[in-house]
């Protein structure tokens, strides 16, 4: 391999790992589902990767696509599911680890959907974070 | 690469004897399918939910629907699903009828006409007949909905064991519902044979169906 094409593929290397791990907080796999046109809300799911020491919490969503986002947790008691809105520290990542926001548990309720969920769509995400403050993400309308 | 001579040639193996190993393979491979065809078939299918033991025969009723009153006994001779949620629910309720869909499109197409999803809201407040149709059939074209008054859905739930309660929401969303939720499945019979938690997928819920359908 020619020296100089080494020298770029090094740096571009050296870029991606820094890119990736520089950020504090760091967002994946935000997703949603199709969801019938008649139902009034949806939700979306993601996986959130805290890079930081110190704990980080997640305080609020907002989109366009929804009236108002809310984050909910789905829990399972007894065969009982019961829905419920989390409290206002919000969703907690541990310093060095994760959060998933992930289907029958933590999810962003996206009540009073403004637009049609249809597999391929792609919604802005604006997610408040208690540290890292805003960052704005891309959810996917897809299957599962 | 070059057309530099290889040094040495390695030596190249007996020609028949790959057949040899094929004459003592094939027999063996077929007796291993054979074993392994009797061992499942000697095998009790494994439900994916709770089985109700005995006969339980499942109590009929009567709800609307969009397109016209649903009762139960519509459905003798199918394996029906009972699913007992809201619309307004985000997460378990439509997650559920996305996984019933893949179920029943995992069937044959002989097989789905014998299948029944029958989605009963436990929201009637909310739920119109008109928005349950329009809401299952997002999930599958089969699916049906029904409602009635608060008094005829709590008497059909208190029927089928389920529970459920107005909770607190919030300001945006109002009260959010609790409700057991769990799938329940009377067999061909018209027997509750099954009760199948949250979270079971697709392919673990067309494997009972397909087996209560035999």
């Amino acid at each position: 391999m020619s020296r100089p094409l080494v020298g770029i593929l090094t740096v571009l290397a050296l870029t991606a790992a820094a890119c990736g791990s520089d950020a504090d907080i760091e967002v994946s796999d935000v997703w949603g589902r199709p969801s019938p046109a008649v139902a009034t809300n949806g939700a979306f799911y993601m996986v959130i990767t805290n890079n930081a020491d110190t704990t980080d919490h997640l305080i609020s969503v907002a989109s366009d696509a929804c009236g108002v986002a809310e984050l909910h947790e789905s829990m399972m008691s007894d065969g009982v599911m019961s829905m419920s809105p989390v409290d206002a520290a919000g969703i907690e990542v541990p310093g060095g680890g994760r959060a998933a926001l992930e289907v029958g548990g933590l999810h962003v309720m996206c009540v009073d959907k403004q637009a049609d969920f249809v597999a391929g769509e792609t919604f802005d995400l604006s997610l408040e974070f208690d540290n890292a403050g805003t960052m704005v993400v891309e959810a996917e309308i897809r299957e599962g | 690469m070059t057309d530099t001579p290889i040094a040495e040639e390695p030596t190249p193996p007996p020609s028949r004897s790959p057949w040899r190993y094929a004459l003592v393979a094939l027999p063996l491979v077929i007796a291993g399918l054979v074993f392994w065809w009797g061992y499942n078939r000697a095998q009790p299918h494994q439900f994916s939910g709770a089985v109700i033991q005995g006969v339980s025969a499942a109590p009929d009723f009567t709800l609307s629907s969009d397109r016209g009153p649903v009762s139960l006994s519509d459905y003798e001779g199918k394996v029906v699903l009972l699913y007992f949620g809201y619309t307004f629910c985000p997460d378990v309720c439509p997650t559920t009828l996305f996984d019933v869909a893949g179920a029943v499109e995992d069937l044959s197409d002989d097989e789905a006409e014998d299948v029944q999803l029958v989605f009963v809201t436990i929201d009637p407040a909310r739920d119109t007949a008109e928005r349950l149709g329009q809401y299952v059939r997002h999930f599958d074209g089969r699916f049906v909905g029904v409602t009635g008054t608060e008094e005829e859905i709590g008497s059909v739930a208190t029927l089928y064991g389920i529970y459920y309660r107005a909770g607190e929401g919030t300001e945006a969303t109002g009260y959010l519902m609790e409700h057991t939720a769990t799938l329940l499945v009377v067999d061909r019979n018209g027997n509750l044979k099954l009760v199948i938690p949250f979270g079971v997928q697709s392919d673990a819920m067309a494997s009972d169906i397909r087996y209560m359908l035999r």
